[in-house]
């Protein structure tokens, strides 16, 4: 029986190479093959295992491979996170896919990896696939390449058969989407057998190496769960190692330094503008600006940058510094792309320009260990807009998201408003996946350890789910301010007052707790119990979910707690797809658009959720697109939160299943808004009450036809490949569609409505 | 009354309105308008070949690269194999076109690569499309190739894809040879039937302010006439092809313009686009009225009459009184 275990990152092809290199052996000769492959649940640089089996007898085994003859890791970064040669036999084939020149390959591995290699005697074989991939114009597409270079170094096929089986399949799998896939593809084929090496390190001596594992002097927990489950060694442990209800420390996708990026942001301090669009926008949270008081800054590492605040005068004596994490950022380009500021003589060189990981890693790194270091300047009590709002700490960073998802940057923003007395309930989708990828979660902790408390229940019922813990906890105080009325008589007037004010943002929160502490520290002094104050600890309760949850499967739920006058905040993440299971056709999908279920074009209209809340006449709702419009944004996500009843909000979310290079997201949301696909706009009932029409249009009457936003996105073409003139005829639809909603949002937005009193 | 009827690549036409390349053959709705209101022929908008590998290679990793992501996303789109690629759409739109119009229909290339040409003329040529204009489109930025090569290449494309299919070739040409009238001798040598001037391209203009560089294709104004005038006037005195005028016709009075300079067909793109099919009613009403009143009973009769061998002082047109037109030039002058 012949085992082989492949390491891949999550879609560069691995596994469906795999697949078929299973079929052309079980087809072209009289062996069996048995595959069976491993998948984790984070959207970017996702890691597969597959396990590979071919013998000449039927394989009974039902279980993973724990001895390899042939190990093939796809990316080596997996040396460093992963044992992925724990399961390797004696003299075993290892082929790595390595950036590295075949003499530094071996320095560069962690020192336990290399002396597995010795004391077992690997063959290993090198090959660049990357390059070879890059020349051929497929990316990071690397699976044929890696795919003929395990023919080659496996005895099942001679390497012409196999270079036969494979070009055949390539004609199969894509011959019809065109020729030059096909050509791309198998011409590489021929350069990767050209590009595969053998490495000879018998000669290499031992005290070249300097690699190191990773470790990290993190908590108990956090040593014996959350890293091992880190490095796939999850099945080794014990059910009682995990939390009996389920709770998880937050502040641990940090821990990950996942290394995604191929080329990461550099500042160029002389050119920025302090605009903060890059800390905005970034969906990982890995671009991060701070105000320093100047003589904070000490010892700085080479380079380090600082700049006087321009943006505001009571700030100026303050300094602006701006950093990236270059371990977590994905490489999306978002942040290059909406930078505003260019170089008068170099156009093409922004404030921020992409540079190379590995050559700037190590000084990437050590400022932004020095940025995390500096104590930033109280920011709770300057005005949030869209360019202070983003100097808070974030308390959701890091995810597991896609490069340049539309979604993250919402959620980053809520918790720099509210994060460090937010509690979210989380349906299942895109955001409970990566808002809880165990064993580590986004969402994190203050210096004071205050964050996000979070929980996802299921899909249908996430609103109700967050209704009930809104009730609780109002419930909860309720009880707490009943108890401590009784003591009314004892408590100073003016500590009293504190703790009765009413407000909301963290500005008042922190004034909240304070009064809190206060109180109890004066009721334990005069022999009192206190422990009832947690309840009246303040709270921001969100519900949150994607369009799939929120016009479709949990939509019985969500009118239901619309319909209600209770305080409470709802955010639907609208990709317009359920992006999480793989792009299936929800309500929210627009009229025109290929999905799942829909694959010749959605013939309905987008359900309109936010007319639906506005019926209601007391729900606050907004429709809101950060990556084009941030002040916006801010400012509904402010209103909403602040609001006595239930509000809504309505985010529109590029998504990679729009199909088009999400670092064109903001001009493509532009387009979205402009075009009337996605308006702009506010239903305020409180307004009614001052004698204004409750209706904002903020965007505007449409100015883009339909057609030219359309044209941008892979979904809507598709369906034009397929059938012009059915296409045709959905673009008239979706204009119609667009002009109708408009007219009646028109007149809506000049109605005065009778007041209440 | 006037005979508005001309020959174009061999076509009987029933007047010399013809649709230039343009978003207007992508609809097969406003082809059938188009044919309504009169005009003759209908050019397709080009399909060009960095499109279609540009399309293919969108293709797969927008799909390719989005699957197996995870166990829950095996992929992202619907299967890909039912949306054709690779010029496959073109293709099935000519042939629903061809079954719909009863004007021919000029289909248009534009390839990168010496096999693009040729196989997706052959293709073209077997969806049904009655003649080929293949688009010469090509911006030099290559300092190290000559225009003697750039010329030999074009011309070998041509002539292979003239001896790949039977139907008549046209080659839509850019203003920018340094002798026109020898290449187009060239091509009419390869046994190509016709040719189309000019190509009109998108003008890179340049934003001042945000340092980018805009790219629109501005709709053409009757102020580009002159240059495909002088063109027209050359090469219908030297060489018998068939010529189309492509290019700033926007009246009747263009349109009578470029014939008298030898062109058998005008192509109409700008007007159509900026006013609606009904200029074409409006173009052949005033060509009409043109033709009463000059006497030209038809466009036969009136072709080429202003041409180089045929105009009263072909001097004009060579040096185009240039020492003249400067001489008379009053500079203002400052107070």
């Amino acid at each position: 029986m012949w085992s082989g275990l492949f390491f891949g990152l999550g879609s560069d092809g691995t596994i469906s190479a795999n697949k078929m290199s299973l079929k052309i052996i079980g087809e072209r000769t009289s062996l069996y093959t048995q595959g069976y492959f491993e998948y984790d649940s984070k959207k970017s640089g996702s890691m597969t295992v597959s396990h590979l089996r071919i013998c000449d007898k039927p394989i009974r085994s039902t279980y993973r491979i724990v001895e390899a003859d042939f190990i093939a890791v796809h990316d080596e970064k997996f040396f460093h996170t992963r044992d992925v040669l724990s399961a390797a036999k004696e003299g075993a084939i290892l082929l790595v896919n390595t950036v590295r020149e075949k003499e530094k390959f071996f320095s560069a591995l962690p020192p336990s990896v290399q002396d597995t290699i010795f004391k077992i005697k690997l063959k290993v074989f090198l090959i660049n696939a990357y390059a070879v991939a890059a020349s051929m114009g497929l990316g990071r597409r690397i699976n044929t390449i890696m795919q003929v270079c395990f023919f080659k170094l496996t005895p099942f096929l001679t390497i012409d058969e196999a270079l036969e089986a494979l070009k055949s399949h390539i004609e199969q799998t894509w011959g019809r989407r065109g020729r030059e896939i096909v050509m791309r593809n198998v011409a590489g084929l021929e350069l990767a057998l050209a590009a595969l090496e053998q490495l000879d390190y018998s000669q290499i001596s031992r005290e070249q190496t300097s690699g190191k594992l990773a470790t990290t002097g993190e908590n108990d927990f956090v040593s014996k769960v959350t890293i091992p489950l880190l490095r796939g060694m999850g099945d080794s442990l014990p059910v009682s190692t995990f939390p009996p209800d389920g709770s998880w420390p937050t502040g641990t996708a940090k821990l990950e330094k996942r290394q995604l990026a191929t080329q990461i942001p550099v500042w160029q301090s002389e050119l920025c503008v302090q605009c903060n669009f890059c800390v905005m926008i970034c969906p990982h949270a890995a671009i991060r600006s701070k105000i320093v008081a100047p003589s904070e800054i000490k010892d700085p590492p080479e380079n380090f940058s600082s700049l006087p605040v321009q943006f505001s005068e009571e700030l100026a004596s303050y300094h602006f510094v701006l950093a990236v994490a270059p371990e977590d950022c994905t490489g999306c380009g978002l942040c290059i792309e909406v930078c505003p500021a260019r170089d008068r003589k170099m156009p093409k060189r922004k404030a921020l320009v992409p540079q190379d990981f590995h050559t700037t890693l190590g000084p990437a790194k050590a400022e932004w260990e020095y940025f995390l270091s500096l104590p930033s300047v109280p920011v709770r009590e300057i005005p949030p807009d869209r360019r202070t709002l983003v100097l808070r700490e974030p308390l959701f960073e890091f995810p597991g998201a896609c490069a340049g998802c539309g979604e993250t940057p919402y959620i980053r923003l809520l918790t720099q408003l509210f994060g460090d007395h937010l509690v979210i309930a989380n349906a299942t989708g895109c955001s409970s996946i990566y808002g809880a990828n165990l064993p580590t979660t986004p969402y994190t902790k203050n210096n004071e350890g205050q964050g996000p408390a979070w929980a996802n229940s299921l899909f249908e019922d996430n609103a109700e789910f967050g209704f009930g813990i809104s009730l609780a906890l109002a419930q909860k105080e309720r009880e707490a301010f009943e108890k401590l009325r009784l003591l009314k008589d004892k408590i100073p007037p003016s500590l009293w007052h504190k703790v009765h004010e009413k407000g909301v943002g963290d500005l008042w929160a922190w004034q909240r707790r304070k009064a809190i502490q206060e109180l109890a520290l004066y009721l334990r002094d005069i022999g009192e119990e206190s422990d009832f104050l947690n309840s009246l600890l303040p709270k921001s309760v969100w519900i949150i979910g994607g369009d799939g949850w929120a016009y479709d499967i949990g939509y019985g739920g969500l009118d239901h707690v619309l319909a209600s006058r209770q305080k409470i905040n709802i955010l639907v993440l609208d990709t317009e797809v359920y992006s999480n299971t793989g792009g299936q056709a929800s309500k929210a999908t627009p009229l025109g658009a290929a999905a799942k279920f829909a694959s010749s074009g959605k013939r309905t209209r987008k359900k309109d959720l936010g007319l639906l809340a506005m019926s209601y006449g007391h729900v606050y709702v907004a429709q809101i697109a950060l990556q084009a419009n941030s002040k916006h944004a801010v400012e509904c996500f402010l209103e909403a939160a602040s609001y006595p009843g239930p509000s809504l909000l309505l985010a529109h979310c590029p998504c990679i299943a729009h199909g088009y290079d999400l670092r064109l997201s903001p001009q493509q949301q532009k387009r979205a808004i402009a075009s009337g696909m996605w308006p702009l706009y506010r239903y305020n009932p409180l307004l009614v009450e001052k004698g204004e029409t409750p209706l904002i249009l903020d965007s505007g009457k449409p100015t883009l036809d339909v057609a030219q936003y359309m044209e941008n996105e892979s979904r809507f073409t598709m369906v034009q490949l397929r059938d012009p003139e059915e296409y045709e005829k959905l673009i008239e639809m979706a204009r119609l569609a667009v002009k109708q909603r408009y007219a009646y949002y028109e007149q809506l937005s000049h109605i005065h409505l009778p007041k209440e009193s | 009354m006037p005979d508005l009827s001309t020959t174009w690549l061999g076509f009987p036409l029933k007047n010399p309105l013809v649709i230039g390349a343009s978003p207007v053959g992508k609809s097969i709705r406003s082809c059938l308008e188009a044919e309504e209101k009169g005009a003759a022929a209908i050019v397709l908008h080009s399909l060009f070949e960095e499109q279609l590998v540009h399309e293919q290679m969108g293709a797969h990793y927008y799909i390719d690269t989005l699957t197996d992501m995870d166990a829950e996303t095996r992929s992202v789109f619907p299967q890909s194999a039912i949306f054709p690629l690779d010029g496959a759409a073109y293709l099935r739109h000519i042939e629903k076109l061809k079954q719909k119009l009863t004007i021919p229909l000029i289909a248009s290339l534009n390839g990168t690569t010496p096999g693009g040409w040729l196989s997706y003329a052959k293709s073209m040529a077997s969806a049904g499309c009655d003649a080929l204009e293949l688009n010469l489109y090509e911006v030099a930025t290559d300092e190290q190739k000559s225009s003697q090569y750039l010329e030999d290449q074009q011309l070998e494309i041509v002539s292979s894809v003239i001896s790949a299919v039977s139907i008549p070739v046209n080659v839509k040409l850019s203003p920018f040879y340094t002798s026109l009238p020898y290449f187009v001798r060239r091509l009419y040598e390869c046994g190509v039937q016709g040719v189309s001037v000019f190509n009109r391209y998108y003008q890179s203009d340049i934003n001042p302010l945000t340092l980018e560089v805009d790219r629109h294709l501005h709709l053409s104004s009757s102020a580009e006439l002159p240059l495909r005038l002088h063109a027209l006037a050359i090469l219908s005195s030297k060489m018998g092809l068939f010529y189309a005028c492509t290019g700033g016709i926007h009246s009747g009075y263009d349109m009578a313009k470029a014939i008298l300079a030898g062109a058998h067909v005008t192509q109409v793109v700008s007007a159509v686009l900026a006013k609606g099919f009904s200029v074409i009613e409006k173009f052949l009403q005033e060509l009409k009225e043109y033709m009463l009143q000059m006497g030209y009973e038809s466009i036969h009769e009136m072709r080429g009459v202003m041409n180089l061998s045929s105009v009263a002082d072909p001097h004009s047109y060579e040096r185009l009184n240039y020492a003249q037109m400067l001489a008379a030039w009053k500079l203002p002058l400052s107070p």
